[in-house]
């Protein structure tokens, strides 16, 4: 069972951009990322606007496959800003490894 | 593939503890400039953020993460951080062979002399010149790169610091974009080739230039170097994935997962190779990570420097 946290996408605001919302999940930045990764990073994004909290920690290793190298962000149609939701993924999850 | 915070964590301790990612002395990894003949003076300072010179180190510890990734062994390096910076730093700079050091100074000499022979007025001062702290940025450590960021934004402030020459696309993306928002410190920010002035050449040729990704999408700067390459009678080969579509050498994952560096590396590379053209790249990371794949590789200062003999 996944537990979602509704408050997720306001706590994601202290880690980055507020984008995530805009992102309707069309898999372009997965086409176009060079990981060639089966979900990467849509899976990732969704987990964001569902509030999968839990599901983003217990995978939370493969946000560090990104290379950072911006093609997600430079081809999303919807200016979701994919790469820099990544980024603050990690910075969300190095604070929860700190903490715990 | 490694865990993400055994990694994340022994490099922040080492910065945080001696200034350096690994952990080697400044004196150590910073000697390219001393035959150099550069003054202190000058209308702007010339800043490497040390990533040129921390290549051939890199490439030391990166194969033997490659040597024991998904290997029982690789549960160790969650110990890592508790090993004095200084004493694994000081070990990574003794079994990193001298002649991969002299081969990366160069490229740092061949800047020097495009910017002398540009007639640009700039000065260096090595104590100024530190790591920006961009790796800790990129892995999602955001208060440790805060915290590195505003000191040397502090040291580079209090010099009287205004206007810097950078090398590589990582330092010249911290400084230009990422201080000013974390730190609230504001360069005048030129990378080198902005500032060359040179026509001629022997010959018209043609090169394969590689974009990365923070100078060509990141910065939008991919058509100034190929500029600086046309007025000396070089040419850029079309590649389908160029500029703002660049394509990324996989470097960046080199301490994650040497691994998957080699498998994003190999596609970059074939994309290169297909124009038959040599290879070139402007990028410490990109050049590094694409020698590895066994490609003859040129820095973009070698091939600009060539020119002027």
């Amino acid at each position: 069972m996944t537990r979602l946290s509704p408050d997720f996408v306001e706590e994601m605001k202290r880690y980055s951009h507020d984008t995530a919302l805009a992102c309707f999940n069309c898999g372009t930045c997965t086409a176009i990322c060079p990981l060639i990764d089966e979900h990467f990073p849509r899976r990732m994004i969704r987990y964001v606007q569902i509030g999968a909290k839990d599901r983003i920690l217990e995978n939370a290793p493969e946000l560090w496959k990104c290379l950072h190298c911006g093609l997600c962000t430079q081809t999303c149609p919807r200016e979701a800003n994919p790469g820099e939701i990544i980024l603050g993924l990690k910075r969300m999850v190095v604070a929860h490894w700190r903490k715990s | 593939m490694y865990h993400p915070r055994d990694i994340i964590e022994a490099i922040a301790a080492n910065l945080r503890t001696t200034r350096n990612p690994f952990g080697i002395p400044h004196f150590m990894v910073n000697r390219w400039w001393r035959k150099s003949g550069l003054t202190t003076g000058g209308d702007a300072l010339l800043f490497t953020g040390l990533m040129y010179q921390f290549i051939p180190y890199i490439e030391t510890s990166t194969a033997y993460l490659a040597k024991y990734e998904d290997s029982p062994l690789n549960a160790y390096l969650r110990y890592a951080r508790y090993v004095p910076g200084y004493f694994s730093g000081l070990g990574l700079a003794t079994i990193t062979p001298g002649r991969e050091k002299r081969k990366f100074d160069r490229i740092l000499q061949d800047i020097v002399k495009l910017l002398k022979a540009s007639g640009v007025d700039f000065g260096y001062r090595p104590e100024l010149d530190r790591y920006s702290g961009i790796l800790l940025y990129d892995l999602g450590d955001q208060e440790g790169f805060v915290r590195h960021a505003r000191w040397l934004a502090d040291r580079l402030r209090k010099a009287g610091v205004k206007k810097l020459i950078t090398v590589d696309p990582h330092t010249t993306y911290a400084l230009k974009e990422l201080f000013p928002e974390y730190t609230g410190a504001r360069f005048e920010v030129h990378p080198y080739f902005e500032l060359l002035r040179l026509k001629g050449g022997n010959g018209r040729r043609t090169v394969a230039l590689h974009d990365p990704c923070f100078y060509g999408r990141y910065l939008g700067l991919s058509d100034v170097p190929a500029r600086a390459l046309a007025d000396l009678g070089i040419d850029c080969a079309p590649l389908d994935r160029s500029g703002a579509y660049t394509h990324c050498c996989g470097g960046p994952a080199e301490s994650i997962s040497p691994s998957l560096a080699v498998e994003v590396g190999r596609r970059r590379l074939d994309q290169l190779e297909a124009t038959g053209a040599p290879i070139v790249a402007m990028c410490p990371i990109c050049l590094g990570n694409l020698r590895k794949l066994g490609a003859d590789v040129q820095d973009l200062s070698s091939v600009l420097a060539e020119t002027l003999q």
